[in-house]
């Protein structure tokens, strides 16, 4: 595929949407699991956290469709053109769009001081971040129903950790240290099993989507996934020494292990922006081979 | 038991799967990439890879575009066959953009002929 401009921005607010609506997502799902880790204080600012990142990802999904309509035509005036619009969300984009709209919107009741409304904020969360599942390359296959459901299972688990990152951030700025290790206690126990998920449904779609290993490295697909790969095994790596160097030093009540943790986090965040960059890329510029 | 479901969800996953297909790609048209022609051809044919929508086409000779009657309200095919105004000898460009109908994603590109 010839790849311009408009091709890399379309890939580039897909980028953005990933990490709004994730960041979201993850967010309400801390709220719902870590609520009494956090203090009144903290809860508002993650609280606001979501209202910006629900804006964030509604705009930037918005913004992908226009950019996508202006690449058809490689002019300005085809991102309002009515014609290139219908086609894009007739081919399963509105669908997405539309799930992921109504769970951005859901995951705002999150602000309600009302137990039973703020809860519903986790149906919003796993809406839309399972959003995603509704377009895109496992639509090729045949049958795709198990592909969906893995994909679903995936995203929701990109979720629960990438979105945890921030709230976590939020609680590690503060100086109570042992708040901080409680906190990196219960995310990483709540974690192991997420991430095995995320793992195994990965390595699964994988294997459908890139039949064959000779086609992983002859295809830019397959390079790509390359890249994406490697980030995730780097994030792996700084996970895997939080919880298994730096929480024990937390709940020791190791000053140092405080700031380091911070700085982990800071690194955790980079590469999964790094990830969901690729994989705008992967779902965006390139198809499986 | 939840290792047990995992590894039932990834094997039911991996043996449900079935043949993968791509973005639509242009596989083929006519005239082809790159046609030296003595004649002036009175359609233009696009085969894709897989069933999708033609949402633009562009012929362009000596940076000016000639217009082609586009239906963007046809059905996604694998084909699509458009009638051609009266073409004059020169070097043409065809600009293309579709819609796949499965995965949803658009694919572009652009092929060459011209008519001596």
């Amino acid at each position: 595929m010839e790849i311009g401009g408009w091709d890399i921005a379309a890939a580039l607010a897909k980028a953005v949407t990933y990490a709004a609506t994730f960041g979201a997502a993850g967010a309400v799902l801390f709220l719902l699991y870590g609520r009494a880790l956090l203090r009144d204080r903290q809860r508002t600012l993650v609280r606001r956290l979501i209202g910006i990142l629900v804006g964030a990802a509604a705009a930037a999904g918005i913004l992908r469709i226009l950019l996508l309509a202006g690449s058809m035509s490689g002019e300005f005036a085809g991102m309002f053109d009515r014609t290139f619009a219908s086609m894009i969300l007739a081919a399963g984009e509105g669908r997405s769009t539309g799930v992921r709209m109504a769970g951005l919107a859901v995951m705002l009741f999150a602000f309600s001081m009302n137990p039973v409304l703020s809860r519903s904020a986790g149906l919003g969360a796993i809406a839309a971040s399972t959003s995603f599942a509704w377009v895109g390359h496992i639509h090729g296959l045949v049958p795709n129903t198990a592909a969906a459901l893995l994909l679903s299972l995936h995203l929701l688990c990109v979720a629960f950790w990438l979105g945890a990152l921030p709230p976590l951030l939020i609680i590690a700025a503060g100086t109570n240290l042992s708040q901080t290790a409680a906190a990196a206690a219960r995310f990483g126990k709540l974690a192991l099993r997420v991430v095995a998920l995320l793992l195994a449904a990965g390595a699964s779609l994988l294997l459908m989507l890139i039949g064959h290993a000779a086609q992983f490295w002859s295809s830019d697909y397959g390079r790509m996934m390359a890249i994406k790969l490697l980030a995730v095994a780097a994030l792996l790596g700084a996970a895997a020494w939080n919880k298994l160097h730096l929480t024990p030093r937390l709940l020791k009540g190791d000053a140092r292990a405080g700031q380091m943790f911070r700085r982990s986090l800071l690194v955790e965040m980079s590469i999964g922006a790094l990830i969901l960059l690729t994989t705008a890329a992967l779902t965006t510029l390139t198809g499986p081979p | 038991m939840l290792k047990n479901s995992l590894l039932a969800l990834v094997v039911c996953g991996v043996i449900a799967a079935g043949p993968c297909m791509a973005h639509a790609k242009l596989q083929s048209s006519s005239p082809a990439n790159n046609a030296h022609l003595t004649e002036a051809p009175k359609t233009l044919t696009l085969n894709f890879s897989e069933a999708a929508k033609l949402a633009m086409l562009k012929l362009v000779r000596d940076g000016k575009e000639i217009a082609v009657p586009l239906d963007k309200d046809a059905k996604a095919g694998q084909t699509f066959t458009l009638t051609l105004p009266t073409l004059t000898p020169g070097n043409y460009t065809v600009q293309w953009a579709a819609v796949a109908a499965d995965d949803g994603h658009v694919t572009k590109g652009s092929f060459a002929f011209s008519i001596a």
